[in-house]
């Protein structure tokens, strides 16, 4: 059996690390590279960069952060934000990054998902959704750093993505992010049993037993986590973080 | 900066003609170990006098704190002093506030080290994270500047970054590392006082690029502020308990799952860079002969062991090439702007404007007032 | 001098930039007198192998690739789709393989009910089923990152090196002679990885 993959998520706001509460009035973290650099030592199964104002704010992948970034990186990385054509993403790979995070695009150029696929294989190419509750409590999908609604179904859209050939998605919940009060597991599920890839949970951990509840409670095949790798204490203060090999180990045993 | 003497070295410590203004008298003893023994007398207190002062300290501190979130502030870096206060403010009961200034630099060492403090103290912490960009366009202004004190960056924010929580928490106590022990021999061309403002913004204004809008400033005039209005007081404890660093690190290992990285201040990749490979570059000297020789003369080691140590190179030839494409690509110097950087000469602080005259003048008046010796306070 | 053959598929610079981090130097490249010149020679690949193996002949490299391997001996490593491409064929196209060693690749198959997602995609622990000098200073619990949906089918037991457990047991790795495979991507298993790697730099045939 494969080992649960454990992964921090790292967003990116003009060449800064940042953290987001509910997608929202993003804090400081720190430099980039160092971090990396930190995550490599303390060996982390697989790391994720999100920039997220590239596509809000249309701005260009950041290539020479992203090749220094993959430079100090010897665990898989995969990188989201302003993707916006197959050019976009043949750099990123050429720069050292192994897969690709499609978000905004996947719903204005859906067939990006498959040219991208045929290309560099399924795995190399995650879709990632951000997914927030209206007023009635039905889940919607977002776009644009979560500013616009695409009043779409997570569950319809994972499957679509899916047919047209996304090797992993990964479920962001905008209501949970930065809270850490635990993930949205009834959101992860309905998502994972839809669909045969991989579910990448993400948002809302708040403690290292948090991070077994999607994998154990929600048929997730890995889980993804930002505050709580990047935060201590009652304060947030910044402190890179990551559970030791045999703390991993018992979680998902 | 090239010593011209021949070349000499103590015979009771390790210091030697890289310090150009080292004396050494007919014994062929230096004036830094010499003056080391006459400090330790007035600073070190006796084990008797040293436990009554150290109780007595920490009672203050406790006693300020009372009806307040926490009674002190302490400096977090990872490293062993600073770890080692942690230790005894655990132990003394204290309610501490621990502080780290993120400047982009740690090692994952360092980064351990805090997490297994902090968790195992259960001390509330706080962390201090200057923005990159900013940060980086002044060290390398500093770099330029080719001044031995690359450091003022970090000491500078850092000092700053304390007195803003004393004042936010309304702490009067921050309990520092600095320990005469291991850190009392070290000449002045050496190092230079971080606090020194007017100095910080003339190497910016010559060589830096970006605005200093995030970066906190520590003015003269500001820190007379926190010091003399709002009472905020620095306090070494390390002074008062006997401090030997060896089994501090053996306490630590044991209290903390503490781990070593090897070299004093190494816990930062850039300050390990710095002291083993452009200081002694370019300005020739190894800043481990001065901790050595403290460390010598606290009895800690032998001049023997210094020496031998001493003989080991500072830099492994891999390590050297591995740190050293990671330091200009965090700061984003291309191989020539790096290689024109080493081969600049090293200048003195006093190369550039500064505040020097006027702030001995000002100690001396403060440490009047409060009616302390300022010579033996000069380090 | 490591030679990391560029044929247009897999990334290179990341095998590059961690046999660098561990010390020694390596040059990416497609041309047949670098190729000839080189001390070992490392096959990397990502993707389909008909794609790969079409790439590859495109080339014209693998007439001076058999010799250097087959005939000169140089130790030569494979990873991941660059291990599958020097079998014989694989189920997933119709080329033919390099053939370097007698085995052949075929899809993972999992009995009803007990079906795992394909990829194979994750870290996973490897079990080494002989010795080699590959495995020299291996770590505790050995683990590195696989990606792939087809793996090899060793036809000889005495080639298989080291295994690993996806539903059942699959060859991870094959050592033949200078011929060496590992289907995991050691450039992305951070310290096993450059274990592996320094092993594979620092190799000399007994």
């Amino acid at each position: 059996m494969a080992i649960t993959r454990v992964i921090p998520v790292l967003l990116l706001r003009n060449q800064g690390l940042v953290k987001s509460v509910k997608f929202k009035a993003p804090k400081y973290v720190g430099d980039p590279i160092n971090a990396v650099r930190i995550f490599n030592d303390k060996e982390v199964d697989e790391l994720v960069f999100l920039d997220i104002t590239a596509s809000t704010e249309g701005k260009p992948v950041p290539l020479a952060l992203l090749q220094d970034i993959a430079t100090e990186c010897f665990m898989p990385l995969c990188y989201g934000g302003g993707i916006r054509s197959l050019k976009d993403i043949q750099q990123i790979i050429q720069v050292g990054v192994e897969k690709i995070a499609l978000n905004t695009i996947a719903h204005e150029q859906p067939q990006l998902i498959q040219e991208a696929a045929a290309v560099y294989g399924s795995s190399s190419v995650v879709v990632s959704m951000d997914v927030k509750k209206n007023l009635f409590g039905k889940w919607q999908v977002w776009t644009k750093g979560g500013t616009v609604n695409t009043k779409k179904d997570p569950v319809a859209w994972a499957k679509e993505v899916e047919a047209l050939g996304a090797g992993e998605l990964m479920v962001q919940s905008i209501d949970k992010d930065g809270t850490m009060s635990g993930y949205d597991l009834e959101l992860i599920r309905r998502v994972a049993q839809a669909v045969e890839v991989p579910v990448i949970a993400c948002s809302g951990a708040g403690t290292v037993e948090d991070l077994a509840r999607p994998i154990k409670e929600a048929n997730a095949s890995a889980v993804a986590a930002g505050s709580l790798f990047v935060f201590h204490g009652k304060h947030r203060a910044v402190l890179i973080q990551y559970p030791g090999q045999q703390v991993l180990r018992q979680l998902f045993s | 900066m090239k010593s011209q003497r021949e070349y000499q070295v103590c015979t009771r410590c390790v210091m030697d003609t890289s310090d150009q203004e080292i004396t050494f008298d007919a014994d062929g003893v230096c004036n830094h170990c010499t003056e080391y023994f006459e400090l330790a007398k007035v600073l070190i207190p006796d084990p008797e006098e040293a436990r009554r002062r150290y109780e007595a300290m920490m009672n203050m501190v406790i006693d300020s704190g009372k009806g307040k979130e926490y009674d002190c502030v302490v400096g977090l870096s990872g490293g062993v002093d600073s770890s080692y206060v942690a230790y005894l403010a655990k132990e003394a009961g204290l309610r501490a506030l621990t502080v780290h200034f993120d400047n982009g630099w740690n090692s994952e060492l360092a980064v351990k080290n805090i997490e297994n403090i902090v968790n195992k103290t259960g001390f509330d912490y706080q962390t201090n994270v200057v923005d990159w960009e900013e940060f980086k366009d002044l060290q390398i202004a500093f770099l330029k500047a080719s001044v031995a004190n690359a450091e003022t960056p970090t000491d500078h924010a850092f000092l700053a970054a304390i007195y803003k929580l004393c004042k936010q928490y309304n702490i009067k106590y921050n309990l520092n590392g600095s320990n005469f022990a291991t850190e009392g021999i070290l000449p002045d061309s050496w190092g230079y006082n971080s606090k020194d403002v007017k100095h910080l913004k003339a190497i910016h204004k010559q060589f830096g690029n970006i605005k200093l809008k995030t970066y906190p400033l520590l003015g003269f005039r500001r820190e007379f502020y926190y010091t003399y209005f709002k009472g905020v007081k620095n306090l070494r404890p390390l002074n008062l308990v006997g401090y030997k660093k060896m089994e501090a690190m053996e306490v630590l290992k044991r209290e903390f799952g503490w781990k070593y990285y090897g070299g004093k201040h190494y816990e930062s990749t850039f300050t390990k860079f710095f002291q083993a490979y452009i200081l002694p570059t370019k300005f020739g000297y190894d800043k481990r002969r001065a901790h050595l020789s403290s460390l010598i003369c606290n009895n800690e080691i032998t001049r023997e062991e210094a020496v031998k140590e001493l003989s080991e190179p500072l830099y492994q030839p891999n390590e050297l090439a591995e740190d050293r494409e990671y330091v200009c690509k965090k700061l984003g110097l291309s191989d020539q702007e790096f290689e024109q950087i080493m081969d600049t000469p090293g200048k003195s602080h006093t190369a550039y404007p500064n505040s020097e005259e006027r702030l001995k003048r000002i100690y001396r008046i403060y440490y009047k007032l409060r009616g302390r010796d300022s010579n033996a306070l000069k380090k | 001098m490591i030679v990391i053959i560029d044929y247009g598929v897999g990334n290179l610079g990341s095998i590059r930039n961690m046999l660098k981090k561990i010390g020694h130097s390596s040059e990416i490249s497609s041309d047949p007198e670098v190729i000839k010149n080189a001390e070992k020679l490392i096959l990397p690949g990502v993707g389909a192998f008909d794609a790969g193996m079409s790439k590859l002949n495109e080339t014209g490299l693998v007439a001076l690739l058999h010799q250097k391997v087959m005939e000169e001996k140089t130790p030569t490593l494979g990873i991941c789709l660059g291990m599958q491409l020097m079998t014989k064929g694989s189920e997933e196209g119709q080329e033919a393989g390099l053939g370097w060693v007698d085995a052949q690749c075929v899809r993972f198959r999992f009995d009803e009910g007990k079906k795992l997602k394909v990829p194979h995609m994750g870290w996973n622990y490897v079990h080494a089923q002989k010795e080699h000098a590959l495995f020299d200073g291996m770590f505790e619990a050995p683990r590195f990152y696989f990606v792939h949906s087809f793996h090899l089918q060793c036809n000889n037991a005495q080639d298989v090196f080291l295994t690993a457990n996806y539903g059942y047991d699959f060859t991870a790795s094959f050592v033949v002679d200078n011929v060496m495979g590992v289907q995991f991507h050691p450039e992305k298993s951070h310290k096993f990885g450059m274990q592996i790697l320094k092993n594979f730099a620092t190799y000399v045939a007994s």
